[in-house]
């Protein structure tokens, strides 16, 4: 029981993620969403570690790994993001439409 | 009994630990280096360091497969295999940087080159793992390094704005694959990929398979965006438009080789215990092989109408990416034996679309044109490079005595083998299609006049020396293509997908 409310909150964070993601115009909030995206799945792998069929520490240790390449990801993001920023003095994602077809 | 790193041969990771500490040395380097000093010079060593890693695997063949720390890196005949097509396709990545040199603007600087081994060093990880964590950090070394790789001409609007969609979407497929992953994790307990199929034979057996379905579709959103198949190639055509060239060349060929390897892996191990429950062909085979038709039909067709020669080359790799997962698809129905095929087209790839991409890259520099029109007249302005480019694009397309037609023959056998007609003729079909915008390049080269105005093609030697390469290992793959078949079937396949020997010994 206690293993499904998690499933479900992760699934929920998830979804919420993925919808901003496609959504949302402002660059910086579709970075915040990705973040929500990879966390909900850092939430799957300790309930699972805790609370699964099969409990144990692998889990959490591939949590710490995430949490850290997140972070990582997270800092090339914002990069990127201002290096656009200082181009096209925006942060609308919908404005960075300059190559089509 | 418990093993510890230092209890292990490390020796079998010479390659990699050549590549990281290459990397870690040219990165001090470089700081002591004066602002105005060339960094041409680290693209040298990085390219030493590529070539000497190279010879590392080359020496390592015909040895019997060896794990460390419980399948965390894993060394067999497959990992060897793809490791030297990831260092064949970095080297000439290097080499054609090296190329831009003079006259180019920004021009190529130190980090360039060290980012570039560490995005090499990713995809080797990714290849030559057997556990779910150390796949992922593999994946995520390559991915971080090549958003960067992307965006590193950072005053062009272009590059940054492919580095923002190749960030985004990059992001989002890996949360995908995360999350995927974590399901996996969920059911069996464990991350090694032979523990996870140790459970999954019992899982198959008794309980409600829904997880296993969950875990193996979200997985498969995130490896068909790393691939690049349709639908998941959206990010595709800004992306290796937007980015530098050799960039554009890195990701085509060492990043989708690299996500081969990787899916191959996880499917072929985690998800086996499906075949014997009859669940592969029916759900599997048939998830791959509507990826494979889904990229060859919009990757072909969406590249009909594009005017940017870039652009219209990356649909064509969607396209490619498609045929490529045509093995793979069928295997489920014919068995271990279409690693070679797989593995032969995944070379002549390396080959036709590095040339490809370089020469459009020559032309679009020197005429200051990216466009498929700055092509007119090439066989009068500089007929060997107009040769050279017609080699490639009937490679591409898929005509005798070049390596695509071999590589395509044999991927079309495959198909026909397994009873799947549908994606034979899809295969065809599709590679008609394709005729009308390859050809179009070579319409303009050949049956256009050439633009009064158009200025000389300049093609730097490093550039000469990449088209070499290209023309080379097309041409001989398509003239003797039992070379390269002999040998791969001399590999084997099998030991990826089996226990090292000093893993059961333990």
């Amino acid at each position: 029981m206690q293993l499904t409310s998690y499933l479900a909150l992760s699934a929920i964070l998830f979804s919420i993620g993925l919808y901003g993601v496609l959504t949302k115009r402002n660059a910086v909030i579709v970075l915040f969403c990705i973040e929500l995206m990879l966390n909900a799945a850092n939430l799957n792998f300790v309930a699972f570690s805790k609370f699964g069929l099969f409990p144990g520490l692998t889990g959490q240790v591939f949590t710490l790994f995430t949490i850290t390449i997140a972070a990582a990801e997270a800092a090339v993001g914002i990069a990127i993001l201002i290096a656009l920023y200082r181009n096209v003095q925006s942060a609308e994602a919908d404005r960075y439409d300059s190559m089509k077809g | 009994m418990e093993h510890t790193l230092l209890d292990f041969n490390l020796r079998v990771m010479a390659p990699e630990l050549i590549i990281v500490s290459a990397a870690a040395l040219l990165v001090i380097l470089e700081l002591l280096l004066k602002e105005s000093t060339s960094r041409n010079w680290i693209g040298w060593l990085g390219l030493l360091a590529v070539i000497a890693a190279g010879v590392s695997v080359g020496m390592e063949f015909g040895h019997p497969p060896y794990q460390i720390l419980n399948d965390s890196y894993r060394v067999d005949s497959f990992s060897l295999a793809f490791k030297a097509l990831l260092l064949g396709g970095g080297g000439l990545t290097i080499l054609f940087s090296l190329a831009g040199g003079k006259n180019e603007q920004p021009k190529p600087k130190g980090e360039y080159y060290i980012l570039l081994l560490a995005a090499l060093l990713g995809g080797m990880m990714m290849v030559s793992s057997a556990d779910l964590l150390a796949l992922y950090v593999g994946l995520e070394l390559l991915s971080l390094s090549s958003y960067i790789l992307v965006g590193i001409n950072k005053r062009d609007r272009h590059s940054n704005e492919a580095a923002w969609k190749y960030v985004v979407l990059g992001g989002v497929s890996s949360a995908f694959l995360l999350y995927g992953m974590s399901f996996l994790y969920g059911l069996t307990g464990a991350t090694n990929l032979f523990a996870i199929q140790g459970k999954m034979v019992e899982m198959v057996a008794t309980q409600d398979q829904a997880y296993i379905y969950v875990s193996l579709f979200l997985m498969m959103v995130g490896f068909g965006f790393k691939i690049a198949t349709a639908p998941f190639h959206t990010w595709t055509p800004d992306v290796y438009q937007g980015s530098p060239t050799p960039v554009t060349i890195f990701l085509a060929v060492v990043s989708k080789a690299a996500a081969f390897a990787l899916v191959a892996r996880v499917l072929l191990i985690a998800y086996l215990p499906l075949v014997s429950t009859g669940a592969w062909n029916e759900i599997v085979s048939w998830l791959l092989m509507i990826l494979a038709a889904c990229s060859m039909i919009i990757g072909n067709t969406a590249a009909l109408r594009q005017t940017n020669a870039k652009r219209l080359l990356a649909y064509s790799s969607i396209a490619q990416a498609g045929y490529v997962l045509v093995p793979l698809s069928t295997l489920g129905f014919v068995g271990f034996d279409l690693f070679p095929s797989l593995f032969y087209y995944l070379c002549a790839y390396l080959f036709m679309t590095a040339g490809a991409f370089a020469v459009a890259d020559c032309i679009a520099k020197s005429c200051k044109n990216d466009q498929i029109s700055a092509f007119a007249g090439l066989s009068r302005r500089s007929p060997w490079l107009a040769g050279v480019m017609t080699i490639f694009l009937i490679s591409l397309a898929g005509f005798p005595v070049t390596a695509g037609f071999f590589g395509k023959f044999y991927l079309l056998t495959s198909a026909v083998g397994s009873n799947q007609a549908w994606l034979a003729a899809a295969m065809i079909l599709t590679t008609i299609v394709s005729y009308y915008y390859y050809f179009e390049f070579i319409r303009q080269m050949y049956f256009r006049a050439p633009d009064l105005a158009a200025p000389r093609v300049s093609v730097s030697w490093a550039a000469w020396a990449v088209l070499a390469i290209g023309v080379t290992g097309t041409l001989a793959l398509g003239l003797f293509p039992d070379l390269l078949l002999h040998e791969l079937g001399k590999i084997d396949w099998h030991s990826a997908f089996a226990q090292a020997q000093n893993a059961i010994r333990q």
